[in-house]
């Protein structure tokens, strides 16, 4: 960043080529920064996979890789979702994947032996680069200034709001779709500045790509219609905007409807209405503009515009109508989150669920945007100023997305890039103002402006301002420019300390492997989840169903190689809640559950050795919550509480808790790691029961070194047709109880 | 893209490739089919026999010392040694020499076979020198047999003492007659629970069969048995250690004279043999006894030992990096301990790939004369463990720098095939020269055996990359100079 104010400074004395050539170096230093800012996983662990869909895309791109593309379109498959499979070649987004993988056969092409893992994991950072090119493009087109330009990109590329999706081994469909939405932005504005239609295929082109690539596409379909919604109304139709809007959007809806997941939804779900809406009027609009441009008539204009106004209606009550009737998709669930963040939380659990689908906390902005989070408002203040038809994008851009913002943790991403430009464009205001070397002449003041005082006037304030016709500005003293431009260079270094240091510390664990620190300092690696799924892979059979809480299903399915029930893919909610009924219900219910779904190993994960906080026992009411959905007569929440109303695991917890499967699984044979009496859960603070659970249907397989993984393989049934429970008691040779007078002497005991 | 660098790559060739290469040791590849009434011819009697059965590692390692007698009119040189059909296709690194000139080397041997329905096949020994009638000569034949023991019982509890047991012919499998033999069994202790006990009267001392003397057991002396004659007996030992198996072993090793460098790489896929769990793994039972560190049949740990100089190693498997390594560099040898992810237990199975680099200068030596290179690497370089690992296949590759001609090699280690492909890599126009090994059923006692490769690689051969490179750059711009040159506006041209 030190460079890009070095630009500045160097602007005045050099020529263009030397200035030229400055750029595209400051631009690749750029782009470099951002890369090596997101490796700090690579460094410190190894190069891998983060996280949960990361490792779906990555298996995805590994199958593409391997069969071809056509067979990747066509994939159904049958080791996922068991017994149900999934049609996975038409229900993902391709992009990334494909991108991967044209990456990896042109590599291979020029015989670099470079294995399809390294190209998935770095291709999130090789993006972010591309992502800082295309946010300069973006801002130049805003500002005259190339100074913002450069610093906008520079802010992009270290941003922590951006890195949070975008670290080497994130390999999700954000890390190429934010690119291709601020590319796609910026091919916008220069088909609505050029009215061309080459620019307007290219949007059409770029759009494509990303809706290949993210289900995020939504945003550019309405946020486009609506910047051309509101220039018509501010009255700025022009024959520019109806040429870019309608090669976009005729070009762009027929390249989304290639994709197989995506279909013929832009013109059957309601969040592609507004688009077609807005094709709709602006033929209108042109329509109505070439017959004012033949009869000058005012009463014809007005009688026109009441007609314009007429089929606007009848169109939006036609849509109302369609939509009612069910041509028209009504909007999905997540949609409605957007607008009523509390919805689902009593409608669809499953989406609630995740966290990142939370409203955004207040101090997420501050770390995630640090000091743009209160430049951005001052940008867009100067929009206002201005109000060109690229900058009313801007100003609608930013008020679109910080209300989804804060609707929703991840669609920070999608604020960011605007945050940036906004910023860049607020902070290289000051820089221009206050770096001007020269001091204008003071005398000069009389005879209107001098050429310096006139450069530095035309860029703080626009012309045409009654205000600013005879400018006095100009910043005379030395120390003023000093402090500016000293307190600057102080917010932007510790701008770049405060990313740095949100990169490092939150952003750059990859959540499969777990690290502490010895008490010499030294790096431990606690790495049970692939210690256990490695385990999986090796020594089970190929075919063997592991039941796992959703979480885990990409994960098994990647590194395992195993069939799952579920995984991350949460299309089918009643899957869901039938694992979520077999982990939260006793074992007499849910062995039969699991025999139906021919499961041969269940997983959990327990962190009560390790002080490990997000395992199952913490994920539990989650499950039972998404059980209780499907099946209320039979999970209630209400019996895993105690009737003070607390969630507990020890001594106190309720019969409902103690019995089911997921507490038994977690806490079997705990207790004897401990001397008796004395087991402690290290996450939840408790003290369990003396007498640890005991499992009749299952039995322990494996359990890692620091227990995180434990995986219980499903007996099969009895050789002499007894029940689980009665072969365990006869095997110890216990006396078979009567249940009848087990049954009385409860009775007994309650009175 | 591609013919341009294959046009750039006929300019730049300064040498010619050639595919065609002599080598110096003869793999096992012939294998003579003899028809299912053939009998060894009976010129061969053996006067004297002592086979030793060293059980001490996870695999039994044979030892016959027999002294044969060439009972014809006529000089004699093929020896015959029978095996069971079944038998054959485990039995390992077969090594025939003359006990009395060790330093000789070992014979040449082959497998030959009969048609499918014949129940034994023999190798056949060809004596160097032909044998006179009525001369004696000693041979020392030693092989080892993998898959051998089988764990009895065959499922134990986690932390039991694990038992094996080795099924063999109490009379040591032979086309001729034998005149007195006996066999040594060595066992690692002395906890040998059940054994063959053979009818007192067979033996020629009339002492009790076998005899005991410690942890060491004597089955004979016999006299006098036929050709073919087999007398089953089995032993059961304890054996509370893993029977690490490899069922494939890849090794690569990239040879690259600009880096000065040599890669290796070896990516192992191995199975504990042992005895399976009884009930499931118990990490309780694991954790508690982790403390005492009782011997197990599972397998904790791997020790790589590598030459001096190794550096960079890396131990990962399919899911990615194994963190629980330890590389410990020294001057004698570098240590690379390994840790699986988990102990693996008998009848399961761990793959993995180890890798490190290593200064060239310590293997490669120029020739005074000529291009002519000689390199010198270790056949095998796996891990090191008391109790021994077998290798059921052994895949070296060989990778030679692009332009190496004339690739010769020699080993002392039994190979069943031998190939030279071309590998292409980083960039390379013709491909590198690979050299390809295949051996089956090695042990661990092989580590130490080297293999030696000549071959020629004029200085030219290496600047060919550079020059492909450099005219391949230079084509990219100049093509992209030429489209962009191209004007493919439409209408009329603006004037700049």
């Amino acid at each position: 960043m030190a460079a890009t104010e070095g630009n500045t400074l160097l602007k005045q004395a050099t020529g263009p080529n030397i200035r030229g050539l400055l750029r595209v170096i400051i631009l690749v230093l750029i782009a470099g920064a951002a890369v090596s800012s997101r490796l700090f996983s690579v460094i410190r662990f190894e190069s891998i996979i983060h996280e949960f869909d990361p490792w779906f895309n990555f298996r995805a791109t590994k199958y593409l890789v391997q069969n071809g593309f056509y067979s990747f379109w066509d994939w159904f498959d049958d080791r996922t979702w068991h017994p149900l499979g999934r049609v996975t070649g038409g229900t993902l987004y391709p992009g990334l994947m494909v991108t991967s993988g044209v990456i990896y056969h042109v590599l291979r092409f020029l015989t670099f032996p470079v294995d399809i893992r390294n190209i998935c994991v770095l291709l999130a950072p090789g993006f972010s680069g591309l992502t800082a090119l295309a946010t300069y493009l973006l801002t130049n087109e805003m500002v005259t200034s190339p100074s913002a330009g450069l610093l906008a990109a520079a802010f992009m590329g270290i941003t922590p709001g951006y890195i949070s999706r975008s670290v080497a081994g994130s390999y999700d469909n954000e890390a190429i779709a934010i690119f291709l939405l601020v590319f796609t932005f910026f091919l916008w504005i220069k088909a609505v500045k050029n009215g061309s239609m080459f620019w307007g295929a290219l949007t059409a082109l770029f759009y494509g790509y990303m809706v290949s690539a993210w289900g995020g596409y939504v945003f550019i379909t309405n946020l486009l219609p609506l910047h051309a919604f509101v220039l018509i109304c501010m009255g700025r139709y022009s024959p520019r905007l109806y040429v870019s809007y309608t090669s976009w959007y005729a070009l762009g809806t027929l390249a989304s409807m290639q994709i197989p997941f995506v279909g013929f939804l832009p013109i059957r779900s309601s969040e592609h209405m507004s688009s077609l809406g807005v094709f709709g009027l602006i033929q209108l609009v042109a329509f109505v503009d070439y017959v004012r441009a033949q009869l000058p008539s005012k009463q014809f204009q007005t009688l026109l515009r009441a007609l314009v106004l007429f089929i606007f209606v009848v169109a939006f009550g036609g849509l109302v109508l369609l939509t009612v009737s069910g041509v028209i998709a009504p909007w999905t669930g997540r949609f409605y989150s957007l607008w009523d963040t509390g919805y689902a939380k009593i409608h669809i659990p499953i989406i609630a669920s995740v966290s990142e689908h939370q409203p955004t906390a207040w101090p997420a902005f501050f770390f995630d945007l640090s000091m743009m989070i209160w430049l951005f408002p001052a940008g867009v203040y100067m929009c206002f100023r201005k109000l060109t038809d690229e900058q009313v994008f801007i100003v609608i851009y930013s008020v679109l997305a910080s209300y989804f913002a804060g609707v929703m943790v991840r669609l920070m991403l999608t604020l960011t890039p605007i945050v940036c430009v906004a910023s860049a464009m607020a902070f290289s205001q000051i820089l221009d103002t206050y770096l001007d070397a020269k001091t204008p002449v003071p005398d000069s003041k009389e005879s209107g402006t001098s050429d310096t005082a006139k450069v530095a006037a035309a860029v703080v304030v626009p012309e045409g301002l009654r205000s600013t016709r005879s400018p006095l500005v100009g910043i005379y003293s030395w120390a003023s420019k000093l402090t500016v431009v000293g307190a600057s260079i102080v917010y932007l270094m510790l701008f770049v300390l405060h990313c740095t240091w949100v990169t490092s510390n939150a952003y750059s664990s990859p959540s499969v492997v777990l690290a502490s620190r010895l008490p010499d300092g030294s790096q431990h690696i606690i790495d049970d989840y692939r210690e256990a799924y490695y385990w999986l892979r090796q020594n089970t059979p190929d075919n063997a169903k592991i039941m796992s809480w959703w979480d885990y299903g990409y994960q098994i399915g990647g590194m395992a190689d195993r069939p799952t029930l579920v995984d991350n893919n949460t299309w089918n909610n009643t899957h869901i809640a039938t694992v979520g009924k077999a982990m939260s219900s006793r074992e007499e219910v849910s062995y039969p559950i699991m025999r139906q779904h021919e499961v041969d190993y269940v997983l959990v994960v327990f962190g009560g050795l390790l002080g490990y906080s997000g395992d199952d026992i913490n994920k539990f009411l989650w499950m039972v919550r998404i059980a209780e959905g499907i099946w209320p007569e039979e999970v209630k929440e209400r019996n895993f509480f105690t009737p003070r109303g607390e969630y507990r695991v020890d001594e106190e917890a309720t019969p409902t808790m103690k019995n089911s499967l997921m507490y038994k699984m977690s806490y079997y044979n705990y207790d004897k790691l401990f001397p008796a009496g004395q087991a402690q859960d290290r996450v939840r603070g408790a003290r369990l029961p003396a007498q640890g659970p005991e499992l009749s249907t299952i039995e322990e397989a494996f359990t890692s070194e620091n227990w995180i993984i434990r995986i219980y393989k499903v007996k099969d049934l009895d050789n002499f047709g007894r029940d689980h429970q009665s072969a365990l008691t006869f095997d110890k040779g216990h006396k078979k109880k009567k249940p009848a007078k087990r049954r009385g002497a409860r009775v007994l005991r309650v009175e | 893209m591609r013919s341009t660098f294959l046009f750039a790559s006929c300019v730049a060739a300064l040498s010619s490739f050639a595919s065609a290469e002599l080598n110096l040791s003869q793999p096992l590849l012939s294998r003579q089919v003899l028809p299912s009434t053939f009998r060894p011819p009976q010129v061969f009697k053996n006067a004297n026999l002592v086979r030793t059965t060293n059980l001490d590692k996870a695999y039994p390692r044979e030892t016959i010392n027999v002294v044969i007698e060439n009972i014809d009119a006529k000089p004699q040189s093929k020896y015959y040694l029978p095996f069971e059909s079944s038998l054959l296709s485990r039995v390992g690194g077969l090594e025939v020499r003359d006990k009395k000139d060790a330093e000789k080397g070992s014979f040449k041997v082959e497998v030959v076979g009969f048609d499918a329905e014949s129940s034994t096949e023999f190798y056949l020994i060809h004596l160097p020198t032909p044998l006179a009638p009525k001369a004696q000569q000693t041979l020392s034949i030693s092989y080892s047999v993998l898959s051998a023991v089988v764990p009895v019982p065959a499922q134990i509890g986690q932390s039991d003492k694990q038992y094996v047991q080795y099924t063999f012919s109490a009379y040591t499998p032979s086309a001729y007659l034998t005149d007195k033999q006996k066999t040594k069994m060595k066992f690692p202790n002395g906890d040998v629970p059940d054994y063959t006990t053979l009818p007192a009267d067979l033996n020629t001392e009339k002492k009790a069969d076998p005899q005991k003397q410690g942890s060491t057991f004597t089955y004979g002396p016999y006299n006098n048995i036929p050709a073919g004659a087999e007398e089953f007996v089995s032993v059961r030992y304890e054996f509370t250690k893993p029977l690490t198996h490899a069922t494939l072993l890849e090794r690569d090793l990239e040879v690259s004279h600009w880096g000065g460098n040599l890669a290796s790489e070896e990516r192992y896929w191995l199975t504990n043999q042992g005895a399976q769990l009884k009930n499931h793994f118990s990490r309780v039972e694991w954790q508690k006894q982790s403390y005492m560190n009782p011997p197990s049949s599972a397998l904790k740990n791997l020790n790589l030992p590598l030459h001096p100089g190794a550096v960079d190693p890396y131990f990962t498997d399919d899911i990615g990096n194994v963190s629980t390594s330890r590389f410990r560099p020294g001057k004698k040898e570098a240590l690379l301990e390994l840790k699986p992810r988990y102990p693996v237990f008998g009848g399961w199975k761990y793959s993995f790939r180890v890798g490190w680099n290593a200064d060239l200068n310590t293997y490669l030596r120029k020739l005074a004369t000529g291009d002519s290179y000689v390199l010198k690497v270790p056949f095998l370089e796996g891990p090191r463990a008391g109790e021994g690992i077998a290798y059921a296949r052994v895949h070296l590759r060989v990778i030679l720098p692009e332009g190496a001609t004339n690739v010769k090699y020699s080993t002392t280690v039994p190979l069943v095939d031998s190939t030279t492909s071309v590998h292409r890599t980083f960039m390379d126009t013709l491909g590198r020269p690979t050299l390809e090994l295949h051996a089956i059923n090695i042990v661990d006692e092989f580590r130490e055996r080297d293999l030696i490769v000549t071959y020629d690689y004029p200085w030219t051969a290496g600047y060919r990359k550079p020059i492909v490179l450099a005219l391949g750059l230079f084509a990219v711009f100049a093509v992209s100079w030429v489209l962009g040159s191209i004007d493919t506006s439409i209408g009329k041209k603006k004037k700049a």
